[in-house]
């Protein structure tokens, strides 16, 4: 099975933590569904290029979570995850998202004022394309 | 990086130096992790062809030093049975095998490993598609490389040694061996070292490096932690002449003006620099992670400065 993640070479963000919040955010977002049966470790390094060492440490940090559940012989599924825990991540990643885009805004030196006014006007472009597209 | 008698390292090695009229290997302290890819990374003439042939009781090593393997010591007078638990790919082909086919390859060997299984070989000479009637030496280079690939792997040995094992390879062969090298590494507590030029192969089958230059070994990594360490930095500073402050970052491992104002700095502790350059009122407009051939030029580039 291929799971997309994304490795992004030029994050400060080490490799593990990388891939440990992009697959826990596949399990809360509900694209990987209870029961779903994950790669193996090496299978899963291989295609993230990545070393066992970090693959093993994602599975063993998102069980710990309660979001996996390793079975002896048979390998590493998703759990069950709560609509709560759904609901609080759903929020955690749009604050991420916007925190990089103000991270951006700070090294090309923009002012609190000019950030605030793209991000209204961002917002009223993005939301009037929206309606436009459903109705 | 050394423990006594480490049950968790398939090998280690203890003030081992090999000494011959042109070239010293050594001494080296190395510990190879069970269960692991290691890949061993270095110019050509390092030692890594040296190193492989020390393990398998090939090179004769000083006194004082010691070498174990998968847990017996390698020694003059040991026993020697640990050897049927190896696989071995040498870098280049045995010429007393010129006149043998890949049947008659694989009957030798198979005489000399309990483990070896035929049905795992055809199927190995199969996914490489690699059957032939043909002696040795009349076979592409590629060809005879999958056929030595097949024989190295045919017995599941528990440790592997392959020594630039894609050289002549196409890349439809590069790609099933590295299948094929994943598949063996799948079954959990399987060794594998490896030696190899090729970037993308160290990247997508490697957990560990081991770099060496003239016979030193010039450091140990986990491979992602290496990768997230060592970065290079384009920083700009707002008024000339600062480099010597750059100089100063932590980790620093090379700086160099790139473009007036604009600087690149090469370290091994990424988040410290970065902290650093920010504090001193640097504006970091990038940060990338760095090559490995990078990576080896500038610790070989601190060793022959130590020298």
């Amino acid at each position: 099975m291929w799971i997309p993640i994304q490795i992004d070479e030029n994050r400060p963000e080490p490799l593990y933590h990388q891939i440990e919040s992009q697959l826990r955010g596949l399990i809360l977002g509900g694209q990987l569904t209870e029961g779903t049966l994950l790669p193996s470790i090496r299978e899963f390094a291989a295609s993230l290029k990545c070393s066992v060492i970090t693959v093993r440490r994602v599975y063993q940090d998102l069980e710990s979570e309660g979001l996996l559940r390793t079975r002896q012989g048979t390998g590493t599924f998703v759990a069950g995850v709560d609509a709560a825990a759904r609901e609080g991540h759903r929020l955690d990643r749009v604050v991420e998202a916007f925190e990089k885009a103000v991270e951006t805004g700070l090294q090309l030196g923009c002012t609190r004022e000019e950030m605030e006014k793209i991000l209204r006007d961002v917002v009223a472009r993005q939301t009037e394309g929206r309606e436009g597209e459903t109705r | 990086m050394i423990a006594d008698g480490n049950p968790e390292a398939a090998v280690s090695l203890r003030q081992v130096a090999v000494r011959r009229e042109r070239f010293t290997l050594g001494p080296l302290n190395i510990e190879v992790p069970r269960g692991l890819v290691t890949a061993v990374v270095g110019p050509n003439g390092s030692g890594k062809s040296t190193l492989f042939r020390l393990l398998l009781k090939m090179e004769p090593y000083d006194d004082g030093g010691e070498v174990e393997v998968l847990g017996h010591p390698v020694k003059p007078g040991a026993d020697e049975s640990f050897k049927t638990g190896i696989g071995y790919l040498a870098e280049l082909p045995h010429a007393y095998e010129d006149s043998l086919t890949a049947e008659e390859k694989a009957r030798f060997a198979s005489m000399w490993y309990p483990g070896w299984d035929w049905d795992r070989y055809r199927k190995l000479i199969r996914s490489f598609d690699a059957e032939s009637p043909d002696k040795l030496k009349k076979m592409s280079k590629g060809m005879r490389r999958k056929v030595e690939l097949a024989c190295a792997l045919a017995h599941n040995p528990e440790l592997l040694l392959l020594d630039e094992p894609s050289s002549g390879l196409d890349p439809f062969a590069w790609k099933t061996m590295l299948g094929e090298l994943q598949r063996y590494m799948e079954q959990g507590d399987r060794t594998m070292i490896i030696a190899s030029h090729i970037t993308e192969e160290v990247r997508r089958l490697a957990d560990c490096i081991l770099f060496v230059h003239r016979g030193k070994a010039l450091g140990f990594y986990e491979k992602d932690q290496l990768f997230d360490s060592w970065r290079a930095l384009a920083v700009a500073s707002p008024e000339p002449g600062r480099i010597a402050e750059l100089a100063k970052s932590p980790g620093l491992q090379g700086v160099a003006e790139s473009a007036p104002g604009i600087y690149q700095l090469e370290t091994d502790l990424a988040e410290e620099a970065e902290a650093y350059c920010r504090e001193r009122g640097f504006q970091v407009m990038g940060s990338r992670r760095m090559e490995l051939e990078d990576i080896l030029s500038c610790l070989i580039r601190k060793e022959d400065a130590r020298r």
